[in-house]
């Protein structure tokens, strides 16, 4: 897990005065811990609302929907599915019966068409079966169809706000103290390795 | 309740459920400490965001006696500013609890008000603006509480010592000549009794006390500062740039109210760091914040008394000398009603509050309210237009590795160009675009990416680093009839009587709209950009939180509330250090223009104190 910078590293690397110090952020260990549990991987999943086997065809929609790749694990290691379980708890009835109702018509469909439920489909199964469901994924008309559209939206929500989503996945590299940010290199009169393009010619600048 | 109606306990969050019983403790001591009896001061500032912190801080380090009344509470910025926090920190990775929630968009428009009363928000026991997030939650307000009625008005207030300034938008832009003389450019209402000339040597003082970042450009729509190290622009945006100076447009780092090279003599503040989590509140204290940038220091000097939990209602009269005496405050906790006296009051409430608290302090000289003899209270009120925004994808960056694209105070902001030198057909005034593009930390455009699977994982990597969008400010004229009143019956949790506003949008505002959406989209056409979205609705009124003008200033007190100084015309010997005086408010933010015209104000008024004149 990559870790949030302490009150110590962060000192270090201003060089902060003692003054400084009482106005740096406080970082709670329990919080940390928290959070920690509930995304390792290996640790057994305590769903709040869901039952093991809706848990278990959920975890199989979000992995279908963000895989795991040769870049990085998907949704299921993720812990997207234990994020939507806690959202479901704290949302109100509606909610909960909104997705308890899109699972179980997931999984009839599963059922009807392959003789299975969704959390035993092979790959190309539960490829097909998404691939029928997010048809008209701009106006959704069908439950199911509807039914992907929460899915996909949630588990964007759950994995790219997750560790592996930020850190693995996009490699996002913000949120760190820096000396100076330094943005495209034209702006300092370099040719500009990321996106190819010259710096405009100096006496074409203003000064 | 929540909880009642499910019977679930929340999860225990640590990180989001701070543990505020030390500051809350600290200001009930602090508040039961100072009663009226605890004087004498010289000056009541009401406030304490950055109109009452400038006001408090140029007072108190000219040696003035100072009463600093804030509605909230004190702030522990250590523990509540949680810059650097990764949602992954939190269970509900940056949700709300269970029992607390934001209002949505369409529920501005769609809700009766008072919002709070809505039967679809029952079972939350906090209701706040749009504004209220993770970071934001514990200074914004119950709208349960502090309840609106009228027309529509996403109206965002803060109450805990800094006000809006702990997670303001840092844009820190200022007004020119286009600004303070627009009516005798257009022909439209009324100048300013003051010009840019006036105002100029301000913003210079305030760049140099606060620190601004920013580049020298010479446009006159937007002049340029004293500025500190500027930001720079990411790969996607200097395409734009490229694109657009094809157009006579410009598109410029954004002006940041950031130190980026430290300031002098503050010892509660450090310079930037780039890490780019300002609008949480800058526990470098780089980003201005009213409490470290200015409150702490004034406290510091000696002159300075702060009381938190203090709910002014009105400004006393005394009739026999036409002067205010003081004000009247209710502890926000121990409603204990108390009548605080100075030989001044600095109203710094914030523009809407402000004229709130005016329209509020009746007595028979002045009826309907204090400053109100020219009937101009509550009215003229203006805001920034706003909801127009387009994106798209760069081609330079599609398919690249990601930089560090947003470690930076602000993104880069497209200047006014509309009647600047041109006059556009349909619409007077003018508008301006902010944005940015590049690597964020959350993909939101990944629910426009269609499909599932390794083939949409991967799309959204390609696009992720290639994102440019902007939105835009517009100019809403300011109209007699666009205003707020007091509303006869209904009344906040303290009993004070709440606005009623009556505000729209106007002909102007939807022709300038149109124009906004389709410049935009010439824009990112120019840039080559792929998968243009433009959205062409504008958002409720009140959302730029940009509020000016309800107590507009002017040399007739006929048609205007207070004189060129901000001092009311009714009453000599109560100013207003906010947006309340502005006469427009142009396209630009407004904290900057506040600062500099509180400290004209503040300067103005040191003087008639050294020379007793009041």
């Amino acid at each position: 897990m990559k870790k949030p910078v302490s009150r110590r590293v962060a000192l270090k690397s201003l060089g902060a005065s003692v003054g400084a110090a009482a106005l740096l952020p406080w970082l709670s260990e329990e919080g940390v811990q928290a959070f920690v549990s509930i995304q390792q991987t290996a640790a057994t999943p305590q769903p709040r609302v869901l039952s093991a086997s809706q848990y278990a065809a959920l975890d199989s929609l979000v992995e279908a929907i963000i895989p795991a790749d040769e870049r990085s694990p998907g949704a299921r290691e993720a812990r997207v599915s234990d994020y939507i379980d806690l959202l479901l708890d704290e949302g109100d009835e509606a909610l909960r019966q909104q997705w308890l109702d899109g699972l179980a018509a997931m999984d009839a469909e599963a059922v009807a068409r392959f003789g299975m439920p969704v959390a035993k489909l092979p790959a190309e199964r539960l490829d097909q079966l998404l691939t029928d469901a997010s048809r008209n994924e701009q106006q959704p008309q069908t439950a199911l169809e509807r039914f992907f559209v929460l899915t996909k939206q949630a588990t964007i929500a759950g994995y790219y706000t997750s560790e592996i989503g930020i850190h693995k996945d996009l490699r996002y590299k913000g949120n760190q103290v820096l000396a100076v940010f330094h943005g495209c290199l034209t702006e300092d009169g370099q040719d500009c390795p990321h996106c190819g393009q010259k710096p405009v010619p100096s006496s074409d600048r203003k000064l | 309740m929540f909880q009642a109606s499910t019977g679930r306990q929340p999860a225990a969050d640590p990180t989001l459920t701070l543990d505020l019983s030390a500051i809350t403790a600290e200001s009930r001591k602090q508040a039961d400490l100072i009663t009226p009896r605890s004087g004498p001061w010289d000056v009541i500032v009401v406030g304490s965001g950055a109109a009452g912190g400038m006001a408090a801080f140029q007072l108190a380090t000219a040696g003035i006696k100072v009463l600093l009344l804030e509605a909230g509470r004190m702030i522990d910025v250590p523990k509540e500013y949680r810059t650097m926090e990764w949602p992954y920190q939190s269970l509900r990775r940056h949700r709300l609890p269970p029992d607390e929630r934001p209002l949505a968009i369409a529920e501005y428009n769609f809700v009766d008000r008072p919002y709070g009363n809505d039967p679809r928000f029952a079972n939350y026991k906090k209701l706040t603006s749009y504004a209220g997030n993770a970071f934001t939650h514990n200074w914004v307000v119950n709208e349960k509480e502090h309840p609106t009625t009228g027309t529509p008005y996403a109206w965002v207030r803060a109450r805990v010592l800094g006000g809006k300034t702990n997670f303001w938008g840092r844009g820190a832009l200022r007004y020119g000549p286009l600004q303070f003389k627009a009516a005798t450019l257009d022909g439209f209402d009324v100048d300013w009794p003051i010009g840019y000339e006036d105002v100029a040597p301000y913003y210079d003082q305030v760049d140099r006390l606060l620190g601004c970042s920013g580049t020298m450009e010479g446009l006159q729509q937007v002049p340029d500062g004293v500025f500190q190290r500027p930001t720079k622009l990411n790969c996607v945006e200097v395409s734009f740039k490229r694109a657009i100076a094809k157009m006579g447009r410009h598109f410029i780092p954004g002006r940041a109210g950031v130190t980026t090279d430290g300031v002098l003599h503050n010892k509660y503040r450090s310079r930037c760091m780039a890490r780019g989590r300002c609008g949480r509140g800058c526990d470098l204290n780089a980003a201005f914040h009213s409490p470290t940038a200015l409150i702490y220091p004034a406290r510091d000097t000696g002159h300075l008394t702060i009381r938190p939990y203090s709910i002014v209602s009105e400004v006393l009269l005394d009739e026999g000398t036409n002067k205010a005496s003081g004000v009247r405050v209710m502890d926000m906790a121990t409603r204990e009603v108390m009548d605080f006296r100075a030989r001044v009051v600095v109203l710094g409430a914030g523009c809407l509050d402000t004229t709130r608290i005016l329209l509020n302090s009746k007595s028979s000289p002045y009826p309907t309210g204090l400053g109100n003899t020219s009937d101009a209270l509550g009215r003229y009120l203006s805001e920034h237009l706003m909801g127009i925004r387009g994106s798209g994808f760069i081609p330079t960056r599609i398919g690249t590795e990601p930089t560090i694209d947003d470690a930076r105070p602000v993104g880069p902001y497209v200047p006014r160009f509309r009647n600047v030198t041109d006059k556009h057909p349909d619409f007077i005034r003018g508008y301006h675009f902010q944005g940015g593009g590049g690597a964020g930390e959350y993909p939101g455009f990944a629910t426009t990416i269609p499909g599932f699977g390794k083939a949409f994982k991967s799309n959204v990597r390609k696009f992720y680093p290639a994102l440019l969008s902007l939105g835009g400010f517009g100019e809403v004229l300011p109209v007699k009839d666009n205003r707020v009143t007091l509303d006869p019956q209904v009344k906040d949790a303290w009993g004070v009587p709440v606005l009623k506003f009556d505000f729209k949008f106007g002909d102007n505002e939807r022709k300038m709209a149109r124009d906004m959406a389709d410049s935009l989209e010439e824009m990112l056409r120019a840039a080559g950009a792929e998968d243009i979205r433009i959205t062409r609705e504008v958002l409720p009124e009140g959302w730029s939180i940009h509020e000016v003008g309800t107590a507009r200033m002017g040399n007739d007190p006929k048609t205007s509330v207070t004189d060129k100084f901000c001092r009311l015309h009714d009453v000599p010997n109560v100013y207003l250090a906010d947006a309340s005086p502005f006469v427009s408010g142009g396209t630009q933010n407004t904290t900057w223009s506040i600062l500099a015209m509180c400290w004209r104000t503040m300067d103005f008024l040191k003087e008639e104190i050294r020379a007793g004149r009041v």
